[in-house]
C-alpha cells in the first residue's frame, strides 16, 4: 500500500477514525499495531514473518540490557546488532555479495556458481532495521529505559506512518508519545491534513511527472543532447527530492492527525551552502543516525584531522551501502564522503556576503546534482556513461519526455515548492474557513494536475 | 451526537469498501448487480481496456474496429488430444472449436491454481500462454508449478469464501477501489476533462497509459517503460535471460513429471513489441533461442513481426481477433505436427519430451 493510493486513503479514513473513538490508550495501541502489521503485510504478506523475528530479538534483547552489567550487557546488544545487521546482510546485501564472488572467480579464469537468494527484498528493511538498533543502543547507553510492554515495543518499529521509509526515529521520541493518551486536537488534525495534502502535492504533481522526464534521458542517452541529459540529471535533483520529502510530509501528518509528533527530515536541502550544510538537511533522520552511533563512537573529530576525515569517508562509504547493495551507491557515498572532507573549511567573514553564498548554493547544487547520476544509475558504466555524454557538449535529440507546456508547468511548480517551503514553512492553518478552501484547492490540483502512475517511492526499494 | 454518528458512518463505510474491495465474490456480485445504463450505472468502455483506463474514448483513432475473421478451420490429423490452456487475459476468448484438431479443451486462468486430471486415453498437451509482459515476474521462481494440481476443485463454501483471509491482500485492490467509489456515469465528466487536458494540453494520455510514437495505438506504461520487468524495452542482460531458461526448465521437469505428454511455453508479445520494434530488447527471441531452453515453444512473435497486418486493438492491451486467429493457427499447426510424432512415439511406447 503506497500512500499515493486509493487503499491508503481509505484505511487512513478508517484508523484515524477508529483511533479517536477509542477512550484509552491500550485499544489505541493495538489498534495501531494491527493497522500497521496490515499496512505492512500489503506489500509481502509473509515478510511480516521476517519483521516480526527481529522484534522479538530485539525486545528481550533491550530487557537483558538493562537487567544486565558489564560484558553480559554488551553481548546482548552485540546479539540485537547481529540480529538486525544479519537480516539485512542475508536480505539486502548476500546476493551482491556472491555476485562479486562471480566476478572475481571470473576474472581470475575460475568461474564460480554460487546459489543466489531468489526473492524480492523485504519493503523498508533498512528503515526499520536501523530503527530497531537505536533502540538497542539507548537501552544500553542508559539513555532509555527498556520496554515492557512488546505490544507498545512491536509499535515503535511497525508504527506505519514511517514503517517502510522512515524517518528512521529515536525511541526517546516516539515511545513516550505512544504510551501517553493524547486527546483529540482540532489543530494537529489540520496541520496534519495540510501536511499531507502538501506531500501528496509533491509527489503526484512534481516527482511523478519529472520522473517521466528522468525515464526518458536515462533510457535513451545515446540520442539526446547533452543539455537535455543535463536537464535530465537536474530534473532528478528535483524528483527524488519531492519523492522522498512528499513521502516524509505525508508520514509525519499522518502521524500528527493522530497527535503524535515524528522527526523532520528534510530542511530545504537545494539551499545548502555546502556539502556538509547538505547533509545537515538532506534526510536528517539518517545523518543523525550515522552520527550518533557510528561517527562520535569512532572519535568523529576528537582524534586528529586525519582521523576525522577517515571517519567521515568510512560513515559515508556506510550510508551509500545503506541506500543499496550495488556500487553505484557505494561510489555515491564516497565521493559525498570526499567533498565533505574537501570543501569543508573556515572561510574569512568577508567572503561571507550574499553573493557568496548564492554561488555556493549553486555550486553544491550542482555537484548535488553530479553525484545523483551515480544514485539513479543501474550500474557505474551507466552512471559515467551519462556524465561523459553531458561533457560531449553535443547536439541531438532535445525531446525529454515532455512537450514543452508540460516542461514549463513542472519548472512553475518547483518553483512554487521552493517558494513555499522557504517563505511559508508552517502548516498550520488557524483560520477554519482558510483551512477547507485550501484542503479543496489542493484536492483539486492534486487530482486534475497529478500524474498517478504505479510508481513507487523511490526510498521504498532501501 | 451527529459528529459520533458520522464518525461511525465512515469507519463501517470504510471497512465495508475495503472488504468488498478485497474479496473476489464481493467484486463479482458488485459487478453483476450494477445497472449500466442508469446515471449511478458503471463506466462501461467497450472500445478497450486502455482507452477506459485513459478516459481517451472521445480520441477515435484508439477505438476499436472491428476485424472479418474467417471461418473455422478444417481438422488435421488424428483428433485424440486434450488441450489443457494456462493462460491468461489473452487467451480467455479462445474456444475449443478455434482447434480443429483437439478431442477436449480445458482453460484456466493463470490467476488461479489449475486444478485438472488427465485421462491416460489421450495425448495430454499442455500450454502455459503467458503475455510478454508477465514473462520475468511470473518465472523469477518456479512457483506457478505448485499452483497445477492433479486434483479435482474441492467444492467451495459460498460463504468461507466471502471471508477469506488471503484476499485482505489483494493485489487489485485499488482497482477494486476504483470501480467501486468512483466507476460510476455521473462522475465519468470529471475524468474525462482531465483526460482531454493532458492529451490536448500536454499531448500524452493519463495514468498507466502511453501514447505510441506514431500516435496510432496505446500502450501499457510498464510495457514500454525502462524500468519494469514488463517492458519490452528494459535491457536484459544474458544471465537473466540464463536464469530465466533454468527457471522454465524446472517447470516443464515437474509438469512432464506430472504426466503431461508434452507441455508448450506460448510467450504473446507485448503490442509495443511488435507495432514500435526499434528499441526491443529481443526477450521473446533471445529465449526461446536460448540453447539452455529445454521446453518446446509456440512462436507467435516471428509470425507477427513479419506481418503487415494489424494484429492489435489501437486502444487495448490485447491482440485483436486477427491475432488471435493467427495464434490459434499456430497451436493448430503445432499440435497437429506433435500428434503425428505421438502416434509414432507411442506405438514405440517412449515419451517424447520436446517436440
Amino acid at each position: 500500500m503506497t500512500f499515493i493510493s486509493l487503499q491508503f486513503l481509505v484505511f487512513f479514513m478508517v484508523v484515524t477514525l477508529w483511533y479517536f473513538r477509542l477512550k484509552n490508550q491500550k485499544g489505541r495501541i493495538w489498534l495501531l499495531l494491527i493497522a500497521s502489521c496490515y499496512f505492512y503485510m500489503s506489500f509481502i504478506p509473509e515478510y511480516i514473518l521476517i519483521l516480526g523475528g527481529t522484534i522479538v530479538v530485539d525486545y528481550f534483547a533491550g530487557i537483558q540490557i538493562e537487567k544486565s552489567e558489564g560484558p553480559s550487557r554488551r553481548m546482548w546488544l552485540i546479539l540485537s546488532i547481529i540480529a538486525n545487521a544479519g537480516t539485512l546482510a542475508v536480505f539486502k546485501y548476500y546476493n551482491f555479495f556472491i555476485d562479486n564472488i562471480h566476478t572475481g572467480a571470473h576474472f581470475f579464469g575460475k568461474p564460480l556458481s554460487l546459489p543466489l537468494l531468489q526473492m524480492a527484498l523485504p519493503i523498508g528493511l533498512s528503515f526499520h532495521t536501523f530503527q530497531a538498533m537505536s533502540y538497542t543502543i539507548e537501552v544500553y547507553r542508559k539513555n532509555q529505559p527498556a520496554e515492557r510492554n512488546f505490544v507498545v515495543y512491536a509499535l515503535y518499529v511497525m508504527f506505519y506512518p514511517q514503517l517502510v521509509a522512515g524517518p528512521i526515529e529515536r525511541p526517546q521520541n516516539v515511545l513516550p508519545q505512544l504510551k501517553e493518551f493524547r486527546p483529540y486536537n482540532w489543530d494537529n488534525v489540520k496541520e496534519g491534513l495540510a501536511r499531507m495534502l502538501w506531500g501528496f502535492f509533491k509527489k503526484a504533481v512534481i516527482a511523478d511527472r519529472l520522473a517521466m522526464i528522468v525515464e526518458r534521458t536515462y533510457g535513451h542517452t545515446i540520442e539526446t543532447s547533452s543539455l537535455a541529459l543535463f536537464a535530465g540529471a537536474v530534473f532528478y535533483s528535483f524528483q527524488i527530492y519531492c519523492d522522498f520529502s512528499g513521502y516524509s510530509d505525508i508520514a509525519l501528518g499522518a502521524a500528527r492527525v493522530m497527535n503524535i509528533k515524528l522527526m523532520e527530515n528534510f530542511k530545504q536541502p537545494y539551499l545548502a551552502t555546502g556539502m556538509a550544510d547538505f547533509w545537515s538537511r538532506w534526510h536528517i533522520s539518517l545523518s543523525s543516525w550515522f552520527r550518533d552511533y557510528l561517527y562520535i563512537p569512532m572519535g568523529g573529530n576528537r582524534k586528529g584531522e586525519w582521523r576525522r576525515k577517515f571517519n567521515v569517508l568510512v560513515v559515508f562509504l556506510l550510508s551509500g551501502l545503506w541506500h543499496g547493495a550495488n556500487w553505484t551507491f557505494v561510489i555515491w557515498g564516497l565521493l559525498h564522503g570526499l567533498l565533505v572532507i574537501i570543501l569543508t573549511r573556515k572561510l574569512p567573514a568577508r567572503t561571507k556576503g550574499k553573493l557568496y553564498k548564492a554561488a555556493s548554493v549553486v555550486v553544491t547544487f550542482v555537484l548535488v546534482t553530479f553525484l545523483w547520476i551515480f544514485f539513479r544509475s543501474e550500474n557505474i558504466h551507466v552512471a559515467c556513461d551519462y556524465i561523459r555524454q553531458i561533457f560531449a557538449f553535443r547536439t541531438g535529440s532535445n525531446y525529454i519526455g515532455l512537450n514543452r507546456a508540460e516542461i514549463a508547468f513542472a519548472v512553475l511548480m518547483i518553483a512554487v515548492m521552493m517558494y513555499r517551503e522557504k517563505y511559508m514553512p508552517a502548516f498550520l492553518i488557524s483560520n477554519n474557513k482558510v483551512f477547507y478552501l485550501f484542503v479543496a484547492f489542493m484536492v483539486i490540483v492534486c487530482y486534475y494536475l497529478g500524474v498517478f502512475v504505479e510508481n513507487q517511492f523511490i526510498y521504498f526499494q532501501f | 451526537m451527529m459528529k459520533k454518528i458520522f464518525r461511525d458512518f465512515f469507519i463501517l463505510f470504510g471497512l465495508f469498501t475495503l472488504w468488498a474491495s478485497t474479496s473476489r465474490v464481493a467484486m463479482q456480485y458488485v459487478v453483476n448487480r450494477r445497472d449500466v445504463n442508469t446515471w449511478w450505472g458503471s463506466y462501461q468502455c467497450l472500445h478497450g481496456d486502455l482507452i477506459s483506463m485513459s478516459y481517451l474514448d472521445f480520441v477515435p483513432v484508439f477505438r476499436n474496429a472491428p476485424v472479418n475473421i474467417p471461418p473455422t478451420r478444417d481438422p488435421i490429423g488424428p483428433k485424440n488430444t486434450a488441450l489443457y490452456l494456462y493462460g491468461d487475459s489473452y487467451s480467455w476468448t479462445v474456444k475449443k472449436t478455434d482447434f480443429p484438431s483437439i478431442a477436449d479443451f480445458y482453460f484456466f486462468n493463470r490467476d488461479l491454481p489449475m486444478r485438472y486430471h488427465l485421462d491416460s486415453t489421450k495425448r495430454n498437451v499442455l500450454i502455459l500462454e503467458i503475455s510478454e509482459r508477465m514473462l520475468r515476474d511470473v518465472f523469477q521462481d518456479s512457483r506457478i508449478m505448485n499452483n497445477v494440481k492433479d486434483t479435482l476443485p474441492r467444492s467451495r463454501n459460498r460463504y468461507a469464501a466471502l471471508f477469506e483471509l488471503k484476499s485482505l491482500f489483494n493485489p487489485l485492490i485499488n482497482q477494486n477501489l476504483q470501480c467501486n467509489l468512483f466507476n460510476y456515469n455521473f462522475i465519468m465528466p470529471m475524468f474525462e476533462t482531465k483526460a482531454a487536458l493532458n492529451y490536448y494540453l500536454f499531448n500524452r494520455a493519463s495514468g498507466d497509459v502511453v501514447i505510441s510514437d506514431d500516435r496510432q495505438f496505446l500502450f501499457l506504461r510498464t510495457t514500454v517503460s525502462r524500468t519494469s520487468t514488463a517492458s519490452s524495452y528494459i535491457p536484459i542482460p544474458d544471465e537473466d535471460i540464463d536464469r530465466l531458461a533454468d527457471t522454465i526448465n524446472k517447470v516443464y521437469d515437474h509438469l512432464i513429471a506430472a504426466g503431461f505428454d508434452e507441455v508448450y511455453l506460448a510467450a504473446i508479445p507485448n503490442c509495443a513489441t511488435i507495432m514500435q520494434p526499434a528499441g526491443y530488447n529481443g526477450l521473446i527471441p533471445r529465449l526461446y533461442n536460448n540453447p539452455k531452453l529445454r521446453i518446446a515453444t509456440i512462436d507467435a512473435y516471428t509470425t507477427f513481426k513479419n506481418t503487415t497486418d494489424v494484429l492489435y486493438y489501437h486502444g487495448d492491451t490485447h491482440w485483436n481477433m486477427e491475432g488471435e486467429r493467427i495464434w490459434t493457427n499456430i497451436v493448430s499447426d503445432q499440435l497437429a505436427r506433435g500428434a503425428m510424432r505421438y502416434k509414432q512415439t507411442s506405438a514405440d511406447t517412449t515419451t517424447i519430451h520436446k517436440p
